[in-house]
Order: C-alpha cells, then structure tokens, then sequence
C-alpha cells in the first residue's frame, strides 16, 4: 500500500510533472539524433541533476532511458537511420513501410508497442525487484562476488563487439577500478604521484569520455553523409486489423525484453534483436519481413522498451547494471546518496517507488509525444552535424568537471575519449568497460571478504550453494556454446 | 595491411604485461594487516593474467577467421583530436571557456559548417549558456582564468 501510495505521488506533484515533461521531450530529441542515444545522453545530462533530490534526479536519468529508447524508432523509420542502436531492428521494417507511403501506420504501431513494452515491464519490476530484494538480504560476500562474476560473464553476449572482445573489455573496465589507494592496506596503485586518483577513478568523467567523446569521435567520420526522408502526415493509431496481426507478437516481445532486460548487462539492442526475430520465427507471413511488417517493427519495439524496466530491477536491487545506461543511473543513485542493493527497499521504498511512478509517467508522455509530435522530432534528426557535435563536446567538457570541479577529471574524460574511440574502430564494445569499473571494486572487495571469511582458502567460495550457483551459470555462460558446439560437431 | 590487425592483440599484451611488472613494485603490506586477504599486487596481477589467456583466444580466433581490413581515420577525426590538445593547452595558459569556444569554432568549421558567423554564434552561446546555468543555478565555480577572473573579481 505505501508502494502505491509512493507511485501515485508522481502523478500528483506538479514539479515532478513538469520536470518528466521536460525530460521526455529531451530525451525523444536525443533519441531523434543519430548518435546521441540514451547512454551518450544520460551521461551529460548526469552533472545537471547535481542539485536536484534524488528522486527528481533519477527521474530524469530513467525518463531519460526509456524516451530515448522510444524515439531512436522515429529516425529508424522515417530516415532508415536508428537513432539508437536499440531501433536498429526497427529499421528493417519500418523504413521500407514507410517508403510505401504508410510512415504514419509505421510510427503508430511503433509508438503503441514501445508503450505497451515499457508499461508491462515497469509492472514486472515492481513485482520482481521487491521479491528479488528479498532473497537478495540473505547474499553475503561469496554470493555477491559470485554475482558479480555472473554479472561480468554476461558481457561475452553484449551486441556489439565479440565475446572474447568484450571481456577483456570487461577485464579492463575492473583493473581501471583497482586503480587508487587500496581499501585493506591503503597502497597506491597505478596513481604515479597524482594524488587526485587516490580515491580511484571518478565515474562521470569516465563514462562521459567512454560514451559521448568517443561517439563524437565516430561522428567526425560521418560528416559528409546525406540524409534521406520520407515524408510523414501524420502518425495513425494501428487498425484492428493491425491489432489482431501483433497483439501476439507485442506480448511475446515484452516477455522476451523484460527478461532480457534483467539479465545483467545485456540491454534494449539484444532484446530488440532477439524480439525481431522471434517475431518472425513464430509469424504466419514471415515472407514479408523486411519488406514492411507491421510485426516486425512491433516484435523490435515492444521488446527495447521491455528492457528497460527489466534492466533496472539487477540495477536497483544488487547494484549490477543492466546496461550502460543503467550504469549511468547506477552512478546517479550512488552520487545522490543512494546506495543500491536489497537495503534499498527496506530504507527507501517511498524513493524506489517514485522512480518506479516517474518511469511509468514517462512512458504515457513519449506516447503522447509520438502520437502527436512525430513530425515535429523528426527534423530535428536534420539538424546538421557540424552544429550539433561541438555543442556535445562543450556539455561534455563541463560535465566532465562539474561533478568534482577538478580540472583533472576533464582530461580523464578526453583521453577515454579517445581510448574509447579506438577501441570501437578495433571492434571493442564501450560498455563492457563501463560496467567492468562499476563492478570492480564490488568483485575485489567482495573477493577479499570471502576470503577473509574463510580464512583464505577462495575454494570455499563453492561449497556455499548459490555462490556456486552463480558460478557455474557464469560458467556455462562462457563455455556453454563452445561446448555445445564441440558436442554437435562429434555427433555428426 | 593485414599485419596491422595484429598490432591491436600485441598492444594489449605489452600493456598488461607492462601492469603486471608495475603491480609487482607494489608496496607489500604486512601480514597483520592483510590477514588472510589478499595484497594490494595480487588483484590487477590476476586480472591481467585472464587479460593475457584472453589475447590469447584473440589471436587464435585471427588466425581462424580474419578480420575485415580498418580503414584509416580520415582528417576531421585526427584534427577533432587535436583540437583535444590545443583545449587543454588554451586551458591551462587562457582560460576554460576560451578553449571551449575555440575548438567549437574550430570543429564546427573543419566538419564543413563553412558559415563563419553561424560557427561563431554556437562557439560563443552555447558555453556561454551552459556557464551561466551552472554558475547561476547549479553554483558551481569554474577554475580561474582570463574571462572567470573579470566575472568572479
């Protein structure tokens, strides 16, 4: 009761209103604007919620996510460009409809899956996470270092990048944590006589360098590209017809997104993915993938916006994000005080569940905005880059040094910039690194107390039956496919 | 062209090779303090050796499946870069805001916004707007320099 209460108070205060207003229509413009996703974007508007509550600060970050998971659609179907690599399954469908000249049939099922995946698994996440929390207070160091493995296995599966590619990804994002003086003994490690890294390696600059310079850096390599639009009317509601044709696939993606989404570290890309193609195993008509099915824009749809609720619930309830957005949510909640984790719910739940309100406020807002503003957004995707670009790189810049108004943190910000652009051109994923420094410090802490615990025999760590559970799903989660297809190449 | 791929695996086994011998120079702490932890050295020792089995796996899977040749960065990249550099040069010996508006200036017109007053008018207003919001309503204080002296006093 105290949960519905917490929720409904998002709907009645006026300020938090007017502010996820706000934010929807930032977060659609920079999900419109190809290569500012929801990440890029979370990650400079982070330093702007400095001064704000904790409640109306995460609000923004989360309306942030799920608006800009939304809108990347817009640019996916009417200039067959994903305005977030979420949406580029969206592309398949959806801008070959629209060339025959139903971009407004295209936007509205678009629209209405997208709302539909994002209510139902905001519902999950309020069922889920509370229960989750539960089981959660019984971890102790063995279990979460054990998680946390988990949590860093799971990036091997990541979209982008190998699976090989992103852990050592994932390796380098948890040394980067070890650097700084050392909780236990207080060496200085990797701090080569600057003493502003002896509390480590601050976050913000790093994920703004990470996601938003490095981007820009890949942008620099598009300046000359043409854009091309299809003409748009106005945004329809789908028809009966169209219902009867997705109602099912929608329901499939918002099971297969929620899921997915709660999968630690994976995100909206392989849920969109995963939802597309699922859509099209189980469709009747699946001859008309990819020349414009409604289905196929409704299985991408339904599913990135499932995930993003499912992506909070590892998020808020252990601490391990979902995805490098939830990363950056992450981030917010430990800058305003919160610490994330089962506690969360007991110490907090009014807070939790205002989030929870303001992600699901958020989710009417962008169907109000799709519905009706489509048109509008959409030239704002034409704003030319040479314009656009340098005023990310001045956000970036400042970002970077509002959080601790250290210069240093702005050079750390421009060299994973460029660390980040490199390793992109060679086929790395950022993200695995952005979750690896998250993640480190919980793995070497939780390392060093289990072994304290056992009076420092680390095999220990398997007889405790849900830490050995979570190692051998991280197990098989690496090994699993190899295995597998050792397995099937003996048979035959 | 090809043999450059393999510099990318070469270069991150020279890097957490290079870890491992500065972890080893690491202070070692004493056992009444570690107890039955681990020392400081131990952790970014034992990541980077599953950092080096990985590069392993890496270089085998270049052996089995190729890839595609990178193409090479083109200007408007390097120079984005360097426009990196002369920041923090116009940072340290100007002022903050002057090296942001010169490199949004600069970057705006090398990625070919050749209208110098639309060029000027975005390097000029926007860091100009963002100091103001900051200053005004998030009061954040920004390093001193030419342009924060004459505001700050």
């Amino acid at each position: 009761m105290v949960e519905l209460s917490a929720m409904a108070s998002v709907f009645t205060d006026p300020y938090l209103i007017a502010l996820i207003f706000a934010t929807t229509i930032l977060g659609v413009i920079i999900g419109v604007l190809p290569g500012l996703g929801a990440t890029t974007g979370a990650a400079i508007l982070l330093p702007f919620t400095l001064t704000m509550e904790p409640v109306q600060a995460i609000a923004v970050l989360s309306t942030i996510y799920v608006s800009a998971t939304f809108a990347g659609s817009i640019t996916a179907i009417l200039i067959n460009t994903p305005g977030t690599s979420a949406s580029a399954a969206t592309t398949f469908d959806g801008y070959p409809l629209a060339q025959k000249g139903e971009a407004g049939r295209a936007l509205g099922v678009a629209v209405v899956s997208s709302t539909i995946g994002g209510v139902f698994s905001i519902i999950v996440l309020c069922i889920a996470a509370p229960l989750l929390a539960r089981v959660a207070y019984e971890f102790r160091p063995p279990e979460y270092f054990a998680l946390t493995v988990f949590g860093l296995s799971m990036l091997a599966s990541i979209s982008a990048g190998g699976a090989v590619k992103n852990l050592i990804g994932g390796v380098f994002g948890v040394w980067l944590s070890t650097i700084g003086a050392e909780r236990v003994t207080n060496v200085e490690r990797f701090m080569f006589g600057n003493y502003e890294l002896y509390e480590g390696l601050s976050f913000v600059p790093v994920f703004i360098g990470l996601f938003a310079i490095s981007e820009l850096l890949v942008q620099s390599k598009t300046v000359n590209k043409i854009i091309e639009t299809v003409a748009l009317k106005a945004v329809k509601l789908p028809t009966k017809e169209d219902y009867k044709k997705i109602w099912k696939t929608i329901l499939r993606s918002c099971g297969i997104g929620t899921f997915i989404g709660i999968l630690p570290a994976e995100g909206a890309t392989v849920a969109s993915m995963i939802g597309y193609s699922e859509a099209k195993r189980w469709s009747k008509n699946p001859e008309e993938f990819g020349k414009g099915s409604v289905e196929g824009i409704a299985g991408a749809e339904a599913a990135n916006n499932a995930a993003t609720g499912g992506a909070m619930v590892p998020t808020m309830v252990l601490g391990i994000p979902g995805s490098g957005t939830t990363a950056i949510i992450l981030v917010g909640l430990m800058v305003h005080g919160l610490r994330p984790g089962a506690y969360l719910f007991t110490e907090q739940v009014d807070t939790v569940y205002q989030i929870f309100g303001s992600m699901l406020l958020a989710n009417f807002m962008f169907m109000a905005m799709g519905l009706y503003a489509a048109k509008l957004f959409a030239r704002v995707s034409l704003i030319p880059r040479p314009t656009l670009w340098p005023i990310v790189f001045a956000l970036s810049v400042i970002g970077a040094y509002a959080i601790q108004q250290s210069t240093l943190d702005i050079w750390i910000a421009l060299i994973f910039g460029v660390i980040g652009f490199f390793a992109r051109r060679h086929g790395f994923a950022v993200a695995p690194i952005a979750v690896g420094l998250i993640l480190g410090e919980m793995v070497e802490t939780n390392l060093q107390n289990s072994l304290k615990m056992f009076d420092g025999q680390w095999w220990m760590i398997l007889t405790q039956p849900l830490a050995a559970f979570f190692l051998v799903l991280a197990f098989l989660g690496l090994c699993g496919p190899y295995i597998y297809g050792m397995i099937t190449k003996q048979n035959k | 062209m090809q043999k450059k791929l393999y510099i990318t695996p070469i270069f991150l086994a020279l890097f957490s090779i290079a870890i491992i011998l500065i972890s080893l120079q690491l202070d070692i702490s004493p056992e009444m303090i570690v107890g039955d932890s681990m020392q400081a050295r131990s952790f970014p020792i034992f990541l980077m050796a599953i950092n080096l089995i990985l590069i392993s796996v890496l270089f085998l899977q270049f052996f089995k499946n190729y890839p595609e040749k990178i193409e090479l960065e083109i200007f408007t990249t390097w120079f984005s870069m360097f426009l990196f550099l002369l920041f923090y040069f116009l940072t340290i010996t100007t002022d903050m805001f002057i090296g942001i508006a010169v490199c949004m200036f600069l970057m705006g017109y090398t990625w070919g916004e050749k209208r110098l007053w639309v060029n000027l008018c975005n390097a000029v207003i926007t860091p100009g707007l963002i100091f103001l919001l900051f200053d005004s309503v998030l009061k954040i204080r920004f390093p001193r320099g030419l342009l924060t002296n004459i505001y700050y006093g």
